[in-house]
């Protein structure tokens, strides 16, 4: 999806070659993944949290909760209700400077992120509670969508909220006539379409899937298909994260306190 | 034993098992939250305290009613100490320890035997890090009580009051363990710990960063 | 009124059964009309009714300043009110989540397609023309997707250009219409229970656990997708609402 509201105006309108020779304008071969690295648990004070560096965008994911539900009307006896807050900060894209707190773009992509964590999250393990998960792009470059909830999604693992998966994704598009993985902000710009997916890596039902420009249904069968390739790499540097900082505990003893004891 | 890191969404059993840290989806049983598996052993390392009938807590007094307090017990769910089953009365803020007596579907706890605690220094670790801080048949508590001499309290909700002796160097102790829970060695490191510190005087223990914000004692806010 | 609880325990036992509230088939709409020209004072109109859901698109044309980076384009906005006529939940007030997701849901599709040619928006330097479609909600009884998309193709379809003079638009001279190049329609599909449903009325849409519209310019081909709600789609499931939606797209153009 392109990043900006102005820039999504008319896809389809590339002045220059995005891909010569099946290779990328930044080298990369059509499913390659731009450089990823995320760090969990970067803030003290928030419950769990990530940070996640991939290509140029730098995006913070805190989450709070369970908590008491605040306004108490939207409190639901049955279960944990989920708030998903997207915003960019105002100096987070090459472009113009910004506003913070979200905009309507922000709320559409907020909302789609809730969805993905009400299907993740044990909500029904917290009734009258609720959890809030922050997603800040620091800096943008092209999916942050899929990054926020890459990173959300480790957030949350790090605040020891229950979740059934831990949900992963990648954005796939059509650039100069090619399926791509991982758009960069000047292919979502001047790209044909974009398609962010997020998946549940241990089902591999999909529960994020948007799309912009045009596409035959075998491009976006093909697109959903790469997608998941492309995830399950995204899916590993995941892992990755958490046995940095949870990894060492396997290595430990164990002189706990019995079961039988407890 | 040879124990896993193993992630939320990984199996844990090919059987539906009620297990502490995990669900159960088409038959089968996964992990919910980060853990160890050691054998068929599934050990949480995180996790929010969800009361249970019987468990001991401490609690903190944080609104009076008619019918009698709300007790804060470091979950996300609120609890209640009954007037008809207590004769002494309690002042918002006041510490006490107390029994799970019942919990109702949406983890609402009633507490009876409250016991008010004064004197001495709460703090608040991780629930699922309580057994570690305990040791196996209570040797991990045994240790800081023969070195502090302070009496240690700890609640199955990740409270844990410490009182008399040298209470400095017990919470230094046990935010250690809570800092370095599942880690190799533990148990010599703070017997190390213990044995150089009681040697220097309270006022010179250098604390170690506490892994969980520490909460200040009831009254002082 | 009756609670939602009790209109998903219904539908669910229903679905068990196979059948819907109305005894539709799954993949069936219900009775489609769209109303063109319904208002005069704007440059295009329509209402779009599906069952007893009616959404009004209205489309004003105005002069505006180009985006830095598109100097010669003209623009196009979409925005939707839930007026709280329509639905005892929906309030007076800031636009909430929902309606700024039918909007740009609605945006996205027709923006895809490349309905609207831009370039000939162009009026002078720093001037083109901006076009606002603005989709009112004010009966909603499930599916509002689907009838935005047909209300603001069918205001499209019917829109005029006034006279451009000066700098300024003489509105009581229409000449020629709105360059439109192509038709955006869309199937938005519901899953209750374990089954997929097209065009859910308002008791299958509480009852609902995940959604998913697909918008469709051309016979193979689609401009938009939307997931919304918790629950997890298989590709299997979208290769099948994709094959849904693109073979609804014939009955769906008859109505624009």
């Amino acid at each position: 999806m392109a990043e900006e509201e102005t820039a999504a105006m008319a896809p389809g309108k590339a002045p220059k070659k995005l891909i010569e020779n099946g290779i990328r304008n930044d080298g990369r071969k059509p499913e390659d993944l731009r450089n990823l690295k995320i760090t969990v648990g970067v803030l003290k004070k928030a419950a769990g949290s990530a940070l996640i560096e991939w290509g140029k965008n730098r995006i913070m994911a805190g989450v709070y909760g369970p908590r008491e539900v605040f306004p108490k009307h939207n409190m639901n006896p049955n279960k944990a209700i989920i708030n998903c807050r997207y915003a960019m900060v105002p100096f987070s894209s090459l472009e113009e400077h910004g506003r913070f707190g979200p905009n309507r773009r922000a709320i559409e992509i907020g909302k789609v992120g809730k969805h993905v964590f009400e299907n993740a999250i044990l909500t029904e393990q917290f009734p009258k509670t609720m959890i809030d998960i922050n997603i800040d792009v620091l800096q943008s470059d092209g999916g942050t969508r899929v990054a926020g909830i890459v990173a959300a999604a480790l957030a949350l693992v790090d605040a020891g909220i229950p979740m059934r998966d831990i949900p992963c994704g990648v954005s796939v598009g059509k650039v100069d006539g090619t399926l791509v993985a991982d758009l960069d902000k000047t292919e979502d710009n001047l790209g044909q379409s974009d398609m962010p997916v997020i998946f549940s890596p241990r089902t591999w039902d999909i529960l994020l899937l948007q799309m912009d420009g045009m596409l035959t249904k075998k491009e976006v069968m093909d697109g959903i298909d790469l997608a998941r390739i492309a995830t399950q790499r995204v899916h590993e540097m995941q892992v990755a994260a958490l046995e940095a900082k949870y990894g060492a505990a396997a290595a430990g003893d164990d002189d706990s306190q019995d079961e039988s004891a407890a | 034993m040879e124990k896993q890191l193993i992630l939320p969404g990984a199996l844990a059993a090919t059987t539906p098992r009620r297990m502490d840290g995990c669900y159960v989806d088409d038959g089968k049983t996964f992990v919910s939250v980060v853990s160890l598996k050691a054998g068929d052993k599934i050990i949480p390392l995180k996790g929010h305290y969800v009361p249970r009938i019987g468990d001991y807590i401490i609690g903190i007094i944080s609104e009076e009613r008619f019918s009698g307090y709300e007790v804060d017990i470091n979950a996300p769910f609120p609890s209640t100490i009954s007037a008809r089953d207590i004769r002494e009365t309690f002042q918002v803020g006041d510490v006490v320890s107390a029994k799970v007596r019942m919990v109702d579907e949406v983890h609402t706890a009633q507490l009876v035997e409250p016991r008010k605690l004064f004197a001495g220094r709460l703090i608040e670790i991780e629930s699922v890090k309580v057994p570690r801080v305990i040791g196996r048949n209570g040797s991990m508590l045994a240790l800081i009580k023969e070195y502090t001499g302070s009496d240690v309290f700890v609640g199955k909700n990740g409270r844990i009051y410490v009182k008399n002796g040298d209470i400095a160097l017990s919470v230094m102790a046990l935010l250690k363990i809570s800092s370095e829970a599942h880690t190799s060695g533990l148990t010599d490191r703070i017997k190390e710990l213990l044995e150089v510190e009681s040697k220097k005087s309270p006022q010179n223990h250098v604390a170690p960063r506490p892994a969980v914000q520490e909460r200040p004692p009831a009254g002082m806010y | 009124m009756i609670t939602n609880e009790v209109k998903e325990a219904f539908v669910l036992d229903l679905m068990k059964k196979n059948t819907r509230v109305d005894s539709r088939g799954m993949l069936d709409y219900r009775q489609i009309s769209v109303q063109k020209e319904v208002y005069e004072n704007c440059e295009g109109s329509a209402m779009a009714q599906i069952g007893d859901t009616k959404v009004i698109a209205g489309l004003k044309l105005d002069v505006a300043t180009p985006f830095g980076d598109r100097p010669t384009q003209g623009v196009i906005m979409f925005n939707a009110e839930f007026s709280p006529v329509a639905h005892p939940d929906f309030t007076a007030g800031p636009p909430d989540e929902r309606s700024i997701e039918l909007a740009r849901v609605v945006d996205r599709g027709i923006r895809s397609a490349e309905c609207i040619d831009l370039d000939k928006l162009y009026m002078e330097e720093g001037k083109v023309l901006g076009v606002f479609i603005d989709l009112f909600i004010i009966d909603h009884n499930g599916n509002l997707t689907d009838a935005a998309y047909l209300a603001s193709m069918a205001a499209l379809r019917t829109a005029k250009m006034p006279k451009y003079e000066d700098g300024k638009l003489i509105r009581e001279e229409r000449t020629a219409p709105l360059p439109v190049a192509r038709d955006v329609v869309s199937c938005t599909f519901e899953k209750v229970g374990d089954k997929i449903l097209l065009d859910a009325r308002e008791e299958e849409e509480v009852s609902s656990s995940g959604r998913v519209t697909l918008a469709t310019c051309g016979d193979d081909l689609l401009c938009a997708s939307q997931k919304s709600g918790r629950a997890g789609f298989s590709r299997a499931e979208f290769e099948s609402m994709i094959d849904t939606a693109l073979a609804k797209r014939k009955e769906l153009l008859k109505y624009i």
